[in-house]
């Protein structure tokens, strides 16, 4: 595969006991594209983000992210070799706040240490400042800055999922998966949300794989999908031709909910 | 009128992190600061020996607990123990003509490094069986104690601490020992108050909210977590260094049983977990509220208004104490820092009813 693909999924099978989650996938997401997941409930989507971050490795199967193999890793070393991701049931972390949570995002840069921590006016406070610097540059890029010292839990979903974006983005990662970021939003929110991933895709030269059931923002976003059914390709292309496909059609008859 | 947060701009980002972002709080902390380095001018020895004193330490000790329960999230019913090593390590340290101040940090790594060796091997569980690992190095570490006279001295002995000096100081008057246990729980104070609010403590708490999380953004889970065992075990055992010099004196192994330590946890608990103001208000009430109970029902039974039995007598402040810690808990989970906590909002906002910050 050429080396101008960021991820590279070759044959990738994940079983859970005796059901096969997904059986050989392969998909190669290009440097600076925008690739849609779609599929049916339940049809192996969270488990391709699970496998290629880390939680759920493949039991078959190759992974690499700009031509290293990262199968096999852990989570905190893939997402150190510039995997960050959003989930689709909001990870916040509920103690801190909006500030400290997008702060967090800025971990694999930082050297956290109990003496930096203690010397903090000679040591830390450096690292924090600069660190500061970059978040408040993401806040501003996603208009957090209202919420910038509310404890997480208090804020709306929607500003939730945001946060966990911002989170993301200031890891500036290589590959940015988003599961479902628009879930229970009403059509503003998602308006909003899909600007802002077009933004940041912009303004930082992102990758991004997203994971989305809304029709409508998948076209709006995406330059290729690939359509799962359980845990097969059924589809993959241009978002319009592959959406269209008589196949995936066949796959969503009778799921309204995913017209919206 | 003079608390409060508006007129209050930060203009720069470490202002913005500043540990007391109010002046008024500036002034309340430097005047907090003066009243006690000066308390052995206006505090009766008797008083500033046996209720002071080892309150300054327990504080200093159930900071250093709360860094690793509060904070990282990771349940510890041995501390103790972890105590007790940096006693009785420091003790045989000085004795081998170790110098005070070394001696101190050295207890203090030896502790670290026996905690996170018990750390880590109890990290491969989680909640309740880490309880029984950890008690498990409560017990190891007791029966080792005892059972190596070259540590305890013997199964009964009490181990004298040898004079020693700090910094010049004798540590010998009941105001020098008061001082170095003030300037040690100062210390760890600010520490704590500085964890918060860099990449390390966010790393904790992290870890302890979501786990899955805190790994995707490249946290690593484990050596996050033993590095909470082996700075909160360093903490805690130059702690127990301290109340050996300054307060014990002389240590006997039962000063660091498995009571001692579900007294701790309990420090923590009614503070209010992860609280640097919790950690002195918990260690307060812990330590004093059954003394002052006592003092409270005995005075009250001699003045005859406590019509009960001499034998229901002596446990009645006992069972107030057990009641409200109970009703401390179930009125306020998150411990006595909350209440202290919406006390001081309350002011920040008069006449106003809600606060942000
Ligand atoms: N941890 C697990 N243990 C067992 N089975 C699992 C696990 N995770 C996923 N599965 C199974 O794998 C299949 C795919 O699930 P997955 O969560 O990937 O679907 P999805 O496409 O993300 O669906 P949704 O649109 O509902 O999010 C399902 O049949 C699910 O039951
Ligand atoms: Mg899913």
């Amino acid at each position: 595969m050429s080396s101008d693909h960021v991820l590279v999924c070759d044959n990738i099978v994940r079983r859970f006991g005796g059901v096969v989650a997904l059986k050989n996938v392969s998909v190669a997401v290009g440097r600076g594209e925008i690739f849609g997941l779609v599929g049916p409930n339940g049809s192996g989507k969270t488990t391709l983000v699970n496998a290629i971050t880390g939680f759920y490795p493949p039991q078959e199967g190759r992974i690499t992210l700009d031509g290293q193999q990262i199968n096999g890793l852990k989570p905190f070393r893939i997402a150190s070799m510039g995997v960050a991701r959003t989930f689709q049931n909001v990870a916040l972390f509920h103690g801190m706040s909006v500030l400290d949570n997008i702060l967090m995002g800025r971990h694999i840069f930082m050297k956290p240490n109990p003496l930096a921590s203690f010397f903090y006016p000679w040591w830390a406070r450096k690292e924090e400042v600069a660190h500061r610097r970059h978040v408040e540059e993401v806040i501003d890029l996603l208009q957090l800055a209202p919420a910038r010292d509310e404890h997480v839990d208090v804020i709306p979903l929607g500003l939730q999922k945001r946060v966990e974006l911002a989170r993301a983005l200031c890891a500036e990662p290589r590959l940015l998966v988003l599961d479902e970021p628009m879930a229970g939003m009403n059509q503003e929110e998602k308006e909003y949300m899909v600007r802002f991933i077009l933004d940041a895709q912009e303004a930082l030269g992102l990758t991004v794989l997203i994971i989305e059931h809304h029709m409508d923002v998948v076209t709006a976003l995406c330059d290729r999908v690939l359509v799962l059914n359980n845990g097969q390709e059924i589809a993959q292309g241009p978002a319009r031709e592959a959406i269209a496909d008589p196949r995936v059609v066949e796959a969503y008859i009778g799921k309204p909910r995913h017209a919206a | 009128m003079f608390y409060r947060l508006s007129g209050t701009y930060h203009t720069s980002y470490e202002a913005d992190r500043k540990l007391w972002k109010i002046p008024t709080d500036r002034w309340l902390v430097v005047a907090v600061l003066l009243l006690a380095l000066l308390a052995p001018l206006y505090v009766s020895p008797l008083y500033l020996g046996s209720y002071v004193l080892p309150w300054v330490i327990w504080s200093a000790a159930a900071l250093s607990l709360t860094l690793l329960m509060g904070l990282a999230g990771q349940l510890h019913f041995g501390f103790a123990a972890v105590m007790a090593i940096g006693a009785y390590a420091s003790i045989h340290l000085v004795r081998f003509g170790v110098p005070f101040e070394l001696a101190l940090l050295l207890s203090g790594l030896i502790a670290a490094v026996i905690g996170a060796v018990f750390g880590g091997a109890a990290l491969r569980v989680k909640g309740l069986y880490l309880v029984m690992a950890t008690l498990a190095m409560q017990y190891l570490v007791d029966w080792v104690v005892v059972n190596v006279p070259a540590i305890s001295g013997g199964a009964h002995a009490t181990l004298r601490t040898p004079a020693v000096s700090f910094l010049f100081m004798p540590v010998e008057s009941l105001a020098a020992r008061y001082w170095l246990a003030l300037g040690w729980a100062v210390l760890l104070t600010v520490f704590f108050m500085n964890v918060k609010r860099t990449s390390f403590g966010r790393a904790l708490v992290a870890i302890r909210d979501k786990d899955f999380a805190a790994a995707v953004i490249g946290v690593d889970p484990f050596k996050t977590k033993l590095m909470a065992f082996f700075t909160s075990s360093f903490m805690g055992g130059v702690t127990g260094a301290i109340l050996a010099f300054c307060f014990y004196r002389a240590v006997t192994p039962e000063q660091f049983g498995f009571n001692v330590s579900i007294q701790l946890v309990a420090m923590v608990l009614v503070g209010g977990l992860g609280s640097v103001i919790g950690s002195w208000l918990g260690a307060g009430f812990v330590l004093l509220a059954p003394i002052f109970l006592t003092n409270l029902v005995s005075g009250l039974a001699a003045a005859g208004w406590v019509p009960v039995s001499q034998n229901f007598l002596s446990h009645l402040p006992l069972m107030i104490y057990g009641a409200m810690i109970i009703g401390f808990l179930l009125l306020e989970p998150l411990g006595l820092a909350k209440i202290y906590d919406n006390i001081r909002k309350y002011f920040l906002v008069w006449p106003f009813r809600h606060a942000r910050s």
